[in-house]
């Protein structure tokens, strides 16, 4: 047995082993300038085990090899944390962020492999030539070419004129499909779309809302707006008096009694909150879970006719009569933003959901928002900067202009009697164009015959945009709209009763707070520096370290941290550098003789004012130390000596420094800028008679 | 021709093929479909810090059977459920921690208090007891393993080692049959002689010791406390005193670490405990501050990072030490505190072989048994239910320094004596702290400078 391992050579002694290594290391050393060959010797000396058996196995890649160096030449932003001074933590942040970036790294490799097989399934109209426009292919076109189950997204549903679908909204999977219909709005239908189901519809003339508390309010009212809960399972109504939550068989299971005349609404889902906006201009967020009423904001803009939600930091948007869109979250009584977007009343607006489109864009998602108003205009902003449109375009037709961005950021504009869907990129790209008003390249174009269009809605994880018109409802093929990757832990279309209730369970364990919505979600679990700054005590701990710190001494200003450290903490307690700072007597000149540094002394000169924020800087010092031994009143005179003289001398003395230490700054940058490439470039003989050689 | 394809997803490929197979599952790892995964991953670990406080019930059983205070208590090496405890009335019980009964009943194994036990051998075979009736006692018995029950435990001990004066404490050496007894001096006894063989007392020293312990990994190393205030490294091969250092109180036990042979740990009568590099004695190595009276018992777990503690104040402290590479102190950066409304002061505490247990003994006279983490879950534990409790584990560590997470960390029930103790302590300290900042304000600069904390807790070393 012995022999046969031996001959196989499974297993090396644990001796000889050692051996290896050890000379192995003597060689690294010797031959450390190079780093290739001694990575050579570090991969030779694995066990033969090892390599038997690693195509098989997964080490975890918590325990995998960290090489920094290789990550170093990838990416070289590694940091060095030098100024850390304590080794442990250095070494466990170094240690961190290599394990960062070699997750990041295989968290991105398996996107994109995922990506790659979902690839295959999405949507697509793929042209050959310039001559080709997609817009020119009409439905029938699609139909045809994909025919199958794909054809069957392509529905026209027909209830009569005047009795078509008026608000409608998908549930967070597009499975489930929740709208308004009949005459006057009387009828409100739950059907399970890809099933091809009605899973309930809801008559608000007729007598089975008459008993209970619901009758007098629901029955023979109008739905203004729709909205399906956490899933399909309930769905909210705003009716005539109050909100109406009703199961998904139809049964009226709520009446939320505080919320009066409301005409639009939406929820949002991480937070189970139901957001309705009334029509006296309130804005109310009700706890689903609960079913408090958690926040109630005036608007004091009248009647709001327009509510949407961004996905991706619930901010809801309010769009109003005078042509102003607000943005609301339940924690402020006065809106985030508002700004002036149309001459007109603001007739929908839409928050792109997407990153951009393209795989590994940068773009946050959420930062684009589209508005259209009465005006006849679609204006396209930038939710970071609201500083004027990004693009603009006047759209043709009467009525009221709709607008919806897909998962995949299309855009599609419901006005006149056709709808049209514009392209990702171009949408968000400022036109320079002459006109300024220019729409942007039309993807695909459908005319509806039954006039007034009223809303449209994209399904999730589709390719299917439903539009409700004055007849029915149709639903059209838009190839490409659809997100073709959905994450079953978040949504999943195909979703068994008993996934649906864990998720519902779940969902409930994980329902963030109101408190935390905020323009920017990325917020939390952030280092607060606002709040830091404030409170100044917490300053204390690192004031030594930032008083040498290059990089805080500009963010926080040189002088502050001193006052700080005299205030709050005793003397006794505080390190050596802090004491020194206190007294005066830190050196910050020779902290660190970088060239940065000496910028930042020089930035701080230049100011002139940075003397006068009470901490005792080296003039100051300086001063002090003349007036030792001096009595009162002659201290008094030099005092006034000091100030308030202008003497010329000294002034052109200032002037002639300042501007000598412009130009050693400018030296300095052009040092940086040209100094690297001088220095790889060789000398010739010629060099001597170039024109600046003399110096 | 234009080529037109729609997005249509195959449901074959959504749902499970039969009835019970497992519902396949599609991932996007995208961001963008992920919102607030952040603020989601919070709330996961704010409820994952409540879940584990619900469950932190850390008390397991106790173990009656002595009429008066239980003094001390032991375990061999090498079993997981042997346990022996003696009291002040002489009475010595060997518990089976698995069945919760007694093995071995001696009501009058001593006349008077035990006051030292310790196994003479890894198995547990034979158990060495002293008391302060000026005896020292080897007694047989089965350890119930089934293994070795060539003979059951009797009611006579094997042997009786009489001395001339009372014992404080016993330890037994790792391999040879000998022991170390402490009274007025530290004596090491040959198993076989019924006399000591040499005596280690320091030159000069006229104490009381009260405690002493073979190193583990150089077992002819010891060291003792004592009522001199004296923390005291011996050597049997030398045969004598090698070191010392006089503290500013007296310790009342000490320990050896199981994984860094040269750290010691002493429960000090300062409500402190101290952790010593027996290389550099100079200072201690880590003061580790919480107990609101003397503490009278220390002992590590067996891993080596962590150690338990009990102390007059009536409660049971189980630390993390940071020299051995444990967490900061304990969740939310304090010590792991146990207390009930019927444990007296606890004089003695040990930890379970296996490290997942905790035992004290108190005045009151029980052994109780303790969980060493609070909130572990006893039982069978599924592969699910595991998986699930290492991502809690991990979300609370990821998340423990957000502010809500952390307070539920630190959060804390303490009684009220504990908490109203701690409370006046804190505030002499701080007065303490005060008066010295303002004496030295009003001295001339430079002559009285603050002393660090841990070599203010050293008078002297001595060699």
């Amino acid at each position: 047995m012995d022999a046969l391992i031996a001959r196989a050579d499974a297993i090396r002694p644990l001796s000889e082993l050692r051996a290896v290594k050890t000379r192995d290391s003597g060689k690294g050393k010797a031959k450390a300038n190079s780093k290739g060959k001694s990575k050579d010797t570090s991969t030779s000396n694995s066990d033969y085990t090892l390599q038997s058996i690693s195509s098989h196995v997964n080490v975890p890649k918590s325990l995998a090899p960290l090489d920094p160096s290789s990550s170093k030449s990838k990416n070289d932003e590694v940091p060095k944390y030098n100024h850390i001074a304590n080794k442990k933590l250095r070494s466990q942040l170094v240690h961190q962020h290599a394990l960062n970036s070699n997750l990041s790294k295989n968290a991105l490799e398996t996107q994109q492999n995922l990506l790659s097989l979902a690839a295959d399934d999405a949507g697509s109209i793929q042209v050959t030539g310039p001559l080709e426009k997609t817009w020119r292919i009409s439905q029938d076109e699609i139909v045809a070419s994909v025919g199958g189950e794909a054809a069957k997204g392509r529905r026209e549903l027909t209830f009569g004129p005047g009795q078509g679908a008026k608000r409608m909204k998908w549930s967070q999977n597009g499975r489930h499909l929740v709208f308004i219909s009949g005459k006057g709005g009387t009828k409100v239908s739950s059907v399970d779309w890809m099933g091809g189901n009605v899973n309930c519809e809801v008559d608000l003339l007729a007598g089975s809302n008459l008993a209970g508390a619901g009758g007098n309010g629901g029955g023979g009212e109008a739905a203004r707006d729709v909205t399906f809960l956490q899933d399909q399972s309930f769905f909210a109504v705003a009716q005539k008096r109050n909100v109406f939550v009703y199961d998904r068989d139809g049964v009226e299971v709520h009446r939320l009694n505080n919320i009066i005349d409301p005409l639009r609404l939406d929820f949002l889902p991480w937070h189970w909150l139901l957001v309705a906006v009334t029509n006296s201009g309130h804005l109310s967020y009700t706890d689903t879970t609960t079913g408090t009423q958690i926040a109630v904001h005036r608007t004091k803009l009248g009647a709001c006719n327009t509510l949407t939600q961004n996905r991706h930091n619930a901010v809801v948007h309010l769009g109003h009569q005078n042509g102003c869109v607000t943005l609301w979250t339940p924690n402020l009584p006065k809106p985030a933003v508002q700004i002036l977007s149309h001459m007109g009343p603001v007739t929908s607006i839409s928050v792109n959901p997407s990153d951009g489109g393209s795989a590994g864009s940068v773009n946050m998602p959420g930062r684009y928002m589209a508005t259209a108003g009465r005006d006849g205009k679609v204006k396209i902003w930038d939710c970071r900067n609201w500083k004027g449109v990004v693009r603009e375009w006047t759209v043709r037709g009467a009525g009221d202009v709709e607008l919806e961005w897909s998962q995949k950021g299309y855009l599609g504009v419901l006005s006149g009697g056709s709808v049209n869907v514009y392209h990702p990129p171009h949408i968000v790209t400022p036109y320079t164009g002459s006109s300024s008003s220019a729409a942007p390249p039309l993807y695909l174009s459908h005319p509806i015959p039954h006039k007034p269009l009223q809303c449209l809605r994209f399904e999730p994880f589709s390719d299917v945009l439903a539009i409700g018109h004055n007849k029915g409802l149709s639903s059209i093929l838009v190839p490409g709209v659809g997100e073709p990757q959905f994450d079953s832990l978040e949504a999943d279309p195909f979703e068994n009763a008993k996934a649906r209730r864990e998720r519902e369970v779940k969902g409930l364990l994980d329902k963030i707070q109101p408190d935390l919505i905020t323009l920017d979600p990325s917020m939390v679990g952030k280092f607060d520096s606002a709040a830091l700054s404030a409170s100044g005590s917490s300053l204390v701990a690192t004031a030594a370290q930032s008083l040498l710190d290059k990089s805080d001494k500009v963010k926080w200003g040189a002088n502050v941290q001193v006052k700080n450290v005299g205030v709050d903490v005793p003397f006794s307690r505080m390190k050596r550098v802090e004491r020194l700072a206190v007294q005066g007597k830190l050196d910050t000149t020779g902290a660190g003789d970088d060239s940065e540094d000496s910028d930042v002394e020089m930035k701080e000169g230049g100011d002139g004012d940075s003397d006068d924020e009470g901490g005792l800087t080296r003039e100051e010092m300086s001063k002090k130390r003349k007036m030792r031994g001096k009595n009162k009143s002659l201290k008094r005179y030099l005092r006034k000596q000091r100030k308030n003289v202008v003497d010329p001398q000294v002034l052109a003395v200032r002037a002639k420094v300042d501007r000598m230490r412009e130009e050693a700054k400018a030296k300095k940058l052009q040092m940086k800028a040209g100094g690297a490439v001088e220095e790889n470039k060789r000398k010739s003989a010629l060099d001597r008679f170039k024109a600046g050689s003399g110096k | 021709m234009v080529k037109i394809s729609v997005l249509q997803h195959n449901p074959a490929l959504h749902v499970p093929i039969r009835p019970g197979d497992p519902t396949p599952v599609q991932r996007n790892l995208n961001p963008s479909m992920h919102p607030f995964a952040k603020a989601r991953e919070r709330t996961r670990a704010l409820n994952a810090a409540k879940l584990d406080k619900i469950f932190s019930k850390p008390f397991v059983d106790s173990l009656e059977g002595h009429i008066d205070a239980v003094e001390v208590l032991t375990k061999p090496l090498e079993s997981l459920t042997t346990v022996a405890s003696g009291s002040w009335d002489g009475g010595l019980i060997l518990h089976n921690l698995h069945t919760r009964s007694e093995m071995l009943k001696l009501p009058q194994a001593h006349k008077g208090k035990i006051s030292g036990l310790c196994f003479a051998d890894p198995k547990g075979s034979r158990l060495l007891s002293c008391g302060v009736d000026r005896n020292v006692r080897l007694w047989k018995v089965g350890t119930g393993d089934g293994e070795d029950d060539s003979g059951a435990s009797s009611q006579e001990p094997l042997h009786v080692y009489p001395w001339k004066t009372s014992f404080n404490s016993i330890d037994h050496h790792r391999s040879d049959p000998l022991f170390a007894t402490a009274s007025s001096t530290v004596q090491i006894w040959d198993e076989t002689k019924s006399a000591p063989v040499s005596n280690l007392t320091f030159p000069t020293s006229n104490e009381t010791v009260s405690s002493v312990r073979f190193n583990l990994a150089e077992p002819s190393v010891l060291a003792s406390v004592g009522s001199d205030r004296t923390f005291t490294l011996y050597d049997i091969r030398t045969g004598k005193a090698e070191r010392r250092v006089v503290m500013q109180f007296r310790s009342n036990a000490l320990a050896w670490s199981p994984t860094l042979p040269t750290m010691a740990l002493l429960a000090s009568e300062d409500h402190n405990l101290y952790t010593f590099d027996v290389r550099h004695m100079a200072a201690p190595v880590q003061i580790y501050k919480g107990h609101v009276a003397a503490v009278m018992s220390c002992e590590w777990a067996p891993t080596g990072v962590e150690f338990v503690s009990g102390g007059w104040d009536r409660t049971v402290r189980i630390w993390s030490s940071r020299e051995a590479g444990g967490k900061e102190k304990g969740p939310g950066g304090r010590e792991v505190v146990y207390h009930t409304k019927r444990m007296q002061r606890v004089t003695s505490t040990i930890y379970s072989s296996d490290a997942r247990y905790v035992l004290s003994g108190s005045d009151d006279g029980n052994v109780r048994i303790w969980k060493a983490k609070a909130s572990d879950k006893l039982g069978v534990i599924t592969a699910r239910e595991r998986a699930s409790m290492e991502y809690r584990e991990s979300l609370v560590k990821r998340w423990s320094v957000d502010k809500d997470v952390g307070r539920v960390l630190r959060t804390r029930h303490l009684p009220k004596s504990v908490y109203k103790a701690g409370q006046l302590k804190h505030t002499m300290l701080e007065a303490r702290r005060v008066k010295d900042e303002r004496r030295r304000k009003h001295t001339r600069a430079g002559e009285q400078k603050p002393v660090a904390e841990k070599k203010k807790t050293i008078i002297t070393e001595q060699s």
